[in-house]
């Protein structure tokens, strides 16, 4: 079709959202509340994983020694530590360095730290770093076999949280957002199918002077993809502007802890969150089309 | 221009037999007037024509072209020859003079320019070039109907098809939209339009193909609404 039958055919688009000034809100407000709904999950999601990422690099084994193990035993285990494949550095901490660590985070008056000062409750340790963090469980399980080891932790239990966490918020968002682009893809329906029995007559006319069917369509898929993607351009600025703000907030109280602030994640969001609404819109068009627009 | 052979069309699923074996021949530049009384089969007959309706029975040429045969999507480029007139003049109420014209352009895929050039001209043929920015609620029935005249015009089909075109008009109105029919005739296009205005068939005296029941019962040159002579005293001219 030329240029101008492109022109006529979005001003037609642009006539039916106008004419149903109410129905069209309802149709952009819910578009916007899907697609939000669709960011939330993405982000929270590249959050999570992001989060697992940084925690799995900074994490080490620490394997805890048997009380009294008597020191050539110690130096023996280090060696052995050390020859085990991928551990790149082995840290002997003694129990009384742990409990200056513990005071020197809670605080030199603690009172908790006072009580336990005579009995000292903690273990002589070994701090083993990996130099591939995916070789963690593998050296924490062999550390676990030596003599003398007590027991060994890796950091296992957050990590697991954290995994468990991502799949909660990936599965339940996943089932959130069916629902809600549903509803949605329905209210668009809707809205078309409104324009399409107020238009019954101008169809009919249409027809009677010549349209082609494509013609008489497109002015209504075209403009349940304009409701859709106004709801998406709502809804990428809203994720704009809040998830600056959360990046911002982030950094400045909570510093440590790793927050997807690249753009390439965020732009992909936006990408994602347009090209819904598109479709979303289409999809909900061209229901009504097919339904009620016989051409 | 048009050649109907044994046509007949019933419509299901009631059976309702609407026209009935149905012979005639419309040469072009021809003016016909279809007459009959209420559900003879007018209507019918032009919706067979536009392809509103396809026959039950019987071949419908139009340019030599089987209509019952064309394509789903030849459908449109038929309508385009065809300019099409209705007694409820079928306009788009929230849209002005200009555009309720410009539209049947527009589905043509006809340039902006084009439209600013055509549109013009052919309300000025009807007589409405200064209204061309008003609604049609803003016009009389005679002038509304003009701008149904002007949009069968404006693509300037061969054939002109009229269903009861003055049927809500006023007699003086009426002449003003039959004289428009008649100029258009003469510029060579082809006119069947169906009527119950008697005064109108006996003043023009044009072809007459009378129906009755779905069946063709007259089809005379020059001819009157009626051939009962009380009709004609009952509407003196
Ligand atoms: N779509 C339809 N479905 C069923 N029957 C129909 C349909 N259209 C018309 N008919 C019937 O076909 C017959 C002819 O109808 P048509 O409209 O052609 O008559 P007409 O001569 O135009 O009448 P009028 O002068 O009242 O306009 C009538 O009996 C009518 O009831
Ligand atoms: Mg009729």
């Amino acid at each position: 079709m030329k240029p101008s039958t492109w022109k006529y055919i979005l001003g037609e688009a642009g006539r039916g959202i106008k004419k149903n000034t109410l129905m069209s809100v309802a149709a952009v407000t819910t578009v916007t509340l899907s697609l939000l709904t669709l960011a939330l999950v993405l982000l929270l999601v590249f959050n999570f994983n992001h989060l697992a990422g940084t925690l799995e690099s900074q994490m080490q084994v620490v394997a805890y020694l048997d009380d009294n193990l008597p020191a050539p035993r110690v130096a023996e285990l280090d060696a052995q530590i050390k020859a085990i494949e991928g551990v790149s550095e082995v840290a002997y901490v003694t129990k009384a360095e742990a409990l200056e660590r513990l005071k020197a985070e809670f605080g030199v008056d603690s009172d908790i730290l006072a009580a336990v000062e005579d009995m000292n409750p903690l273990r002589d340790s070994f701090e083993i770093a990996a130099a591939d963090p995916e070789q963690i469980s593998a050296i924490a399980g062999q550390v676990a076999e030596l003599a003398g080891v007590a027991e060994v932790n890796y950091g296992q239990e957050i990590l697991e949280l954290l995994l468990s966490l991502t799949s909660v918020i990936r599965y339940g968002g996943a089932a959130l957002l069916v629902a809600f682009i549903l509803a949605t893809v329905m209210i668009i329906a809707n809205a078309i199918r409104m324009t399409v029995v107020a238009r019954r007559r101008e169809v009919a006319i249409m027809k009677l002077v010549g349209a082609t069917d494509a013609l008489i369509r497109w002015p209504f898929l075209l403009e349940g993809v304009l409701l859709g993607l106004a709801g998406a351009v709502v809804t990428a600025a809203l994720v704009w502007a809040g998830y600056s703000w959360v990046v911002g907030a982030m950094q400045r109280s909570l510093p440590f802890v790793p927050i997807v602030a690249e753009w390439q994640p965020i732009l992909l969001v936006l990408a994602l969150l347009i090209v819904g609404g598109v479709v979303i819109g289409a999809v909900g068009s061209t229901i009504s089309i097919r339904r009620f627009l016989r051409v | 221009m048009i050649h109907i052979k044994h046509v007949s069309k019933i419509y299901y699923p009631r059976r309702v037999v609407a026209l009935q074996d149905i012979n005639v021949r419309i040469r072009p530049g021809e003016f016909v007037f279809l007459v009959g009384a209420s559900g003879a089969g007018k209507s019918t007959f032009l919706k067979l024509l536009y392809r509103e309706e396809l026959p039950s029975e019987g071949q419908l040429l139009i340019g030599g072209k089987d209509v019952a045969r064309l394509r789903q999507r030849d459908v449109p480029y038929l309508r385009r020859r065809i300019g099409i007139i209705f007694q409820d003049f079928k306009l788009l109420p929230d849209r002005t003079v200009f555009e309720n014209v410009a539209f049947a352009l527009r589905v043509t895929e006809a340039s902006p320019k084009e439209i600013r050039r055509r549109v013009p001209t052919v309300l000025e043929m009807v007589g409405l070039a200064e209204k061309e920015r008003h609604y049609p609620s803003q016009l009389s029935g005679g002038e509304q109907q003009r701008v149904g005249l002007a949009r069968a015009l404006v693509n300037r089909p061969p054939l002109i098809l009229a269903d009861e075109p003055t049927g809500n008009l006023d007699p003086q109105t009426s002449l003003e939209i039959m004289a428009l029919l008649e100029q258009i005739n003469r510029m060579g296009a082809t006119v069947v339009m169906a009527t119950h205005a008697s005064n109108i068939v006996d003043m023009f005296r044009k072809r007459v193909i009378a129906l009755d029941r779905g069946r063709i019962v007259r089809d005379q040159e020059r001819g009157v609404y009626s051939n009962e002579a009380k009709h004609l005293e009952v509407h003196p001219g």
